[in-house]
C-alpha cells in the first residue's frame, strides 16, 4: 500500500463517511471504493461481491479469489443531552469506541469547548438542536441533565424517531416521575419502558468515571444485541 | 450491529511513516475455528521490530514480526501466512485456542 492511500483512508474514517478497502493478495494492489463509485479494471469484476460485503457489514476474502474487502460502516450516532462531568468521562471511554458523539446543552457555560476539546457541541434546546442532526433507529441517545425541561423533549424526540437505546440520568423517583411525564404526553408504556432508567448497568460505583463506564457498557451491549 | 472498535493502527502507522521509520501492515483476513481475533484485525511493525496493536492477542505475534522484518529485508511488497493450531511443545508459534488464521502483510511506502 502507498502511503498516500493510508493518508486517504485516515481522512475518509474521520470524516465518517461508508467505504471499504479492496486489496488482491497476489501482487499487492489496492483501492478504496464507495459504494455506488466505480471501480478500477483491476476490481470491476468483483463489485457486487463487494457490496454483498457492505450488505452483510462483514469483512473478508471473496470466495475463490484472492481479494480481501475490509468495509468501514458508518459509525453508530451517539447523542448526549448535558455536558456534565459524567459527560466528559463518557467521551474519554468513547474516543477507542467507533461512535459518532455529539453534545447537546444549551447551557453555554456547560457545554464549553474547554472542556469538550474536538467535539460536536450543539448549544441550543434539544428541540433546535435536533434540527441539525439527522436521527433514526441507529441513533442513542444518552440523557443527563436530569432537568426535564431539557432531557424530556430529547427522550420525546429519541422515542418519536425509535432510538435504539434511551438512557436517562437520575434515580428511581426521578425516573417515575419522568415516566408519570411521558405518560401524560401521550406515550404507551412499551415506549416508556424501552427508556433504560435508572442509566447503566449495576456496577455499584457512584463517581463519574464509574457511571461513565457502567452507561458505556450498557450502550455497547444494547448495540450488539441489534 | 457491527460497530467495530477504532484502534488507531492506521493512524499510528501514518505518525511512524512520517517519523521515516518502514512500516509493515499486517492483517487478519480469514479465520477458522476459534480465533482469538476477528477479521480486520491489525498490527503495525517497523524495521527494528518495534509492533503495535495485535492479529492474535499474544500467541502469534512474535512470528509475525520477524516475517514483518524479512519483508523490509528482502524487499518484498506483500506476503500471506497461515498459522495454525499449536502443539505442546513449548514456545512453537501458534494458536493455542485450537483456531487458525491468515494474516496478510503488506510494505507501506
Amino acid at each position: 500500500m502507498k502511503h498516500s492511500q493510508l493518508k486517504e483512508i485516515i481522512k475518509k474514517k474521520a470524516s465518517k463517511i461508508e467505504f471499504a478497502i479492496v486489496t488482491n493478495l497476489e501482487n499487492g494492489l489496492s483501492e478504496i471504493y464507495e459504494p455506488g463509485k466505480s471501480l478500477s479494471k483491476e476490481f470491476e469484476i468483483h463489485k457486487e461481491q463487494i457490496d454483498n460485503f457492505f450488505k452483510l457489514k462483514k469483512n473478508g476474502v471473496i470466495e475463490n479469489t484472492e481479494i480481501f474487502i475490509e468495509t468501514y460502516i458508518r459509525p453508530i450516532k451517539v447523542i448526549i443531552v448535558g455536558a456534565v462531568h459524567i459527560a466528559q468521562y463518557l467521551v474519554d471511554f468513547a474516543k477507542s469506541l467507533n461512535f459518532e458523539i455529539s453534545i447537546i446543552d444549551p447551557r453555554g457555560y456547560f457545554a464549553s469547548e474547554q472542556r469538550f476539546p474536538d467535539m460536536k457541541i450543539i448549544n441550543k434546546w434539544p428541540d433546535e438542536a435536533f434540527k441539525e442532526i439527522e436521527t433514526n433507529g441507529n441513533c442513542a441517545l444518552i440523557a443527563l441533565t436530569h432537568d426535564p425541561k431539557i432531557d424530556d423533549p430529547a427522550l420525546q424526540h429519541a422515542l418519536n424517531k425509535k432510538f435504539y437505546y434511551i438512557g436517562a440520568l437520575g434515580s428511581k423517583k426521578t425516573h417515575e416521575n419522568r415516566c408519570q411525564r411521558l405518560k401524560e404526553a401521550g406515550f404507551n408504556s412499551d415506549q416508556i419502558n424501552s427508556i433504560n432508567g435508572p442509566i447503566g448497568i449495576k456496577l455499584g460505583g457512584r463517581s463519574a468515571p464509574e457511571i461513565a463506564l457502567s452507561i458505556i457498557a450498557q450502550l455497547v451491549s444494547e448495540t450488539y444485541k441489534k | 450491529m457491527k460497530n467495530s472498535f477504532d484502534e488507531k493502527i492506521l493512524e499510528e502507522a501514518n505518525d511512524w511513516l512520517n517519523a521515516n521509520q518502514k512500516v509493515v501492515l499486517a492483517t487478519v483476513i480469514q479465520t477458522w475455528g476459534s480465533s482469538p481475533r476477528q477479521v480486520g484485525s491489525r498490527m503495525i511493525v517497523n524495521e527494528t521490530g518495534d509492533f503495535s496493536g495485535s492479529v492474535s492477542g499474544g500467541c502469534v505475534e512474535s512470528a509475525v514480526v520477524r516475517e514483518c522484518i524479512g519483508l523490509i529485508k528482502d524487499n518484498k511488497p506483500c506476503k500471506k501466512i497461515e498459522f495454525k493450531v499449536s502443539n505442546e511443545s513449548a514456545w512453537e508459534v501458534g494458536l493455542a485456542c485450537g483456531g487458525e488464521i491468515a494474516v496478510y502483510l503488506e510494505q507501506i511506502n
